[in-house]
């Protein structure tokens, strides 16, 4: 049994998890994950997808040719591989979308997001699959702003106060384009899975502290209508922004959790700020992305002016 | 289940044009349609977003021929009225959803048709130009030479989005040569096919779009017709593209998206070793559709 932190969260793992904070053993974990049958389906489902079901307290999960997984009142993740040549492929996808549903099933707030640390505090960028989280994160880095978490984020509410934000040690996962184009190959490891040319890339440094939420940018693509820069959305914008940045913002809807992510909104949208970051997908543009950054955290006080 | 009607073509072919047409026949304050403000649900097929969403899997995280074997359950999905990321349903879910798609119509690694035969739409408008047309525009759209075009559209591997150490915008998309595209789509045999050539589009706009949706199943006043090819006449895009700019215009100073939109400019466009080239690949399919050729007598096979 390994034993991690996530999100916050003890966990108990039969399955080796790389590059996450390890954690104590000792103290009952809050969630396990563990090998074992899963069922083909369950029975009287509330809701279900293509790959997916709801009954009551279990969702199911399906990767065709991976595995199965059974999350049970976000507390117990169980796992039936599909074949023993996928075992090898299912941490990443454990990681990813599995924690994401078990985050849901506990209503936490947990957006699609990769984060940098600025000045002690966390900020945020959102965005889909592809729109480029990990590259800014990984350029950040570089620029001395040391990654807090990659591809998804979990916010708690500190009373009336910024959320906090909670790293859990995971490694960046770059694309072998962006490892080029970022000079990283020092920091490459390995594959996320052997059939992909996906590498996880060694952090420069690992939080385990909470940090309070500092700002929130959408990640969006210069093209017509939309012109590089940085914008402040209305908050009803804003409130739909968030949601539909969620991790998986299909499960908000199918787990009810839109009320809680629109009371998520108005609070970041009041203490930090949530907003668009629009610009071109190319790497030749990075410099100018990071100095308009720059320039928008001394405008919002996150950073100090250099003496 | 919505009614769901494919908009196939090759890239280049006219498609935009034909989903500018539909837009605009519900057109509103007299005006034409943003060009930039069609409404992206039913986008494209090869849409990553509506794939990660409704399947909860991150698609950067399979390899091409994965995310395939679950793409005909997202698309099954999407035609029984599954909401995608943009909207906020049930309540704007339109009676008709047109799908713009450019992948040919093929199997996946486990045998079941990529977009879901029946299950996943109705039947298949299927659009078609002259080859010797889409190959100086597909030159523009890739940001490459006439040639390069031509080999692109006489490889039977060639495809969109298809490579390997990066994470496209898009799902990656099967373009095997333009004939055995075309063929892919008017020869299979799960759903009904309405076939238009982008130059009877031209030459009668109002007559082929009034056929078009009369197969599709959306009826529309003679009215909403003549307006609607107003508001999407090419001039009209054109006009749009250079005031505002597209958001599908290739990447580069001076990219147009619309460029010249017109039947036959090959003629200038192309010289005669290219024609050549592009007929001896596509001559059957190229006859089969009633586009002449220009190189007579045929080349002789070679080898």
């Amino acid at each position: 049994m390994q034993f991690y932190r996530v999100s916050g969260l003890s966990v108990a793992s039969e399955i080796d998890l790389p590059g996450l904070i390890a954690g104590a053993p000792g103290r009952p974990p809050q969630v396990t994950i563990r090998r074992g049958p899963v069922p083909e389906s369950l029975p009287a489902p509330s809701a279900s997808g293509p790959t997916w079901q709801i009954a009551g307290k279990q969702f199911l999960f399906h990767i065709p040719d991976i595995a199965r997984f059974l999350l049970n009142d976000g507390s117990e993740i169980v796992v039936a591989p599909e074949s023993e040549a996928s075992v090898a492929d299912i941490p990443i996808f454990i990681l990813g979308t599995v924690f994401g549903i078990l985050l849901h099933q506990r209503e936490q707030i947990v957006l699609h997001a990769s984060a940098v640390r600025v000045n002690g505090k966390a900020v945020l960028f959102c965005g889909a699959s592809g729109a480029g989280k990990s590259t800014l994160a990984a350029a950040l880095a570089q620029r001395g702003y040391p990654l807090v978490t990659d591809d998804f984020c979990t916010l708690t509410a500190e009373g009336t106060g910024a959320p906090l934000v909670h790293p859990d040690g995971r490694q960046l996962k770059l694309w072998a384009q962006a490892i080029e184009r970022l000079d990283l190959a020092q920091s490459r490891g390995e594959r996320v899975r052997a059939s992909l040319e996906k590498f996880y890339v060694e952090p420069s440094e690992v939080f385990t502290e909470p940090l309070a939420l500092g700002a929130v940018y959408a990640l969006r693509e210069a093209r017509p209508p939309h012109a590089p820069g940085i914008e402040r959305p209305n908050v009803v914008d804003a409130a739909l922004l968030l949601r539909r940045n969620a991790y998986r913002p299909l499960l908000v809807r199918r787990m009810d959790q839109k009320v809680n992510y629109f009371h998520a909104a108005t609070t970041i949208a009041n203490v930090a700020g949530i907003f668009y970051l629009t610009r071109a997908l190319d790497f030749a543009k990075m410099p100018d992305v990071i100095a308009s950054l720059e320039a928008h955290w001394l405008d919002l006080r996150l950073m100090e002016q250099a003496a | 289940m919505i009614r769901t009607i494919w908009l196939a073509s090759y890239p280049k072919s006219g498609n935009t044009w034909f989903r500018m047409l539909v837009a605009n026949l519900s057109s509103k304050d007299g005006k034409p349609v943003d060009i930039n403000d069609l409404p992206e649900r039913g986008g494209i097929a090869s849409a990553r977003a509506p794939f990660d969403y409704l399947s909860l899997i991150d698609s950067g995280l399979l390899t091409h021929d994965e995310t395939d074997c679950l793409r005909p359950r997202v698309y099954e999905e999407l035609a029984s009225g599954a909401e995608d990321d943009e909207h906020d349903g049930p309540n704007d879910i339109p009676p008709l959803r047109f799908v713009k798609v450019h992948d040919a119509y093929t199997l996946t690694p486990k045998g079941e048709p990529l977009l879901a035969g029946r299950r996943g739409a109705d039947g298949a408008i299927v659009i078609v130009r002259d080859p010797r047309d889409v190959a100086p525009s597909l030159a523009n759209h890739n940001r490459g030479s006439v040639d390069d075009a031509i080999a692109f559209m006489n490889d039977s591997n060639a495809g969109f989005c298809v490579r390997t150490n990066r994470q496209h915008s898009q799902l990656r998309q099967k373009l095997p040569g333009w004939s055995a595209h075309i063929a892919s789509w008017v020869d299979q045999a799960d759903i009904p096919v309405h076939l238009i050539r982008y130059e009877d589009m031209q030459a009668d706009t109002i007559a082929t779009l009034r056929r078009a949706l009369d197969f599709a199943g959306r009826p529309a006043g003679e009215d909403d017709i003549r307006r609607a090819v107003g508001f999407a006449d090419f001039s009209e895009l054109r006009r749009q593209e250079q005031d505002k700019g597209f958001s599908e215009t290739p990447h580069r100073p001076g990219g147009l998206f619309f460029r010249r939109g017109e039947t036959g400019a090959w003629r200038d466009e192309l010289t005669v070793e290219q024609i050549a080239r592009i007929e001896a690949a596509h001559a059957p399919m190229m006859r089969r559709l009633g586009y002449e050729l220009a190189s007579a007598p045929p080349l002789a096979r070679t080898a």
